[in-house]
């Protein structure tokens, strides 16, 4: 399988887990007992597709990203390692406790509970905006690879 | 009628989480600043020191979560709703300052 599949996979299933996690926030403002396993079942979907973005992106970050690395570096854009990438791979773990925790605090009676509803409203609300801006971080390092060719391409390299 | 109580395994994994996300991102700046101390051992732990960093903070995670859920006579620790969430987002605020602060500084 071509390697740069894997750079669409990781933020693919990064954009469905938000998507679950607004979701799940919005099921849980208008939380009913028929809505109940479905919430349940979207925060552990969410849950999965965070694990799965983390897994899949690590496995690229580890294993074929030096390379990148070092055209990012000599390019024109090294902030997009330096800053944007060093501070992506370390917040998304952040994330990925946060989206492993959903389902945990999802597991309660939502509609007896306004004190449940509130935390689930906060965790899945956090969730979207922190996965939005690992959107926007990977594609600022995509875009500085591409920036970095250029300019190698330019001097001649 | 409302009950307003949240779970122990809500109130545990909520505060293992806050404690978690800060003591990564305070492990962030000391592997960055300890490059032949701190860093190398992560690296030599799993061949990446962010592979290590994850899994670190998976057990820590886990194993405080767990150990928050058992105390008071197995009732969980105790916490209120408000004083969770205010703990849960002052903690990813925390974390990301502390990440995005040192990476901006460094």
């Amino acid at each position: 399988m071509d390697n740069n599949i894997i750079l669409l996979i990781h933020p693919a299933l990064g954009g469905l887990a938000t998507l679950a996690a607004l979701w799940v926030f919005v099921d849980t403002l208008n939380a009913r007992e028929a809505s109940l396993s479905r919430i349940k079942n979207i925060s552990i979907l969410c849950a999965v597709l965070i694990w799965l973005t983390y897994l899949i992106g690590g496995y690229w970050y580890v294993v074929h990203y030096a390379p990148e690395k070092a055209i990012i570096k000599g390019g024109p854009w090294p902030f997009a390692h330096g800053f944007f990438m060093e501070t992506k791979e370390h917040v998304f773990l952040m994330l990925l406790l946060l989206a492993t925790y959903l389902p945990i605090a999802a597991s309660g009676n939502l509609v007896a509970s306004k004190a449940a509803r509130k935390v689930v409203l906060w965790v899945s609300g956090l969730i979207v905006p922190i996965s939005l801006s690992m959107e926007g971080s990977g594609a600022i390092i995509a875009i500085a690879v591409k920036v970095g060719l250029l300019f190698k391409q330019a001097q001649g390299g | 009628m409302e009950n307003y109580e949240i779970g122990k395994y809500t109130r545990s994994f909520g505060l293992s989480f806050a404690i978690t996300s800060v003591l990564s991102a305070l492990l962030v700046i000391v592997k960055e600043l300890s490059e032949e101390g701190v860093l190398a051992w992560m690296k030599a732990m799993t061949g990446h020191h962010w592979v290590t960093h994850g899994v670190l903070n998976i057990i820590i995670f886990v194993v405080l979560g767990w150990a928050l859920s058992r105390v008071g006579k197995g009732q969980g620790v105790k916490i209120s709703a408000n004083g969770l969430v205010s703990t849960i987002v002052g903690s990813v605020i925390v974390g990301g300052v502390l990440i995005t602060g040192f990476y901006l500084l460094h």
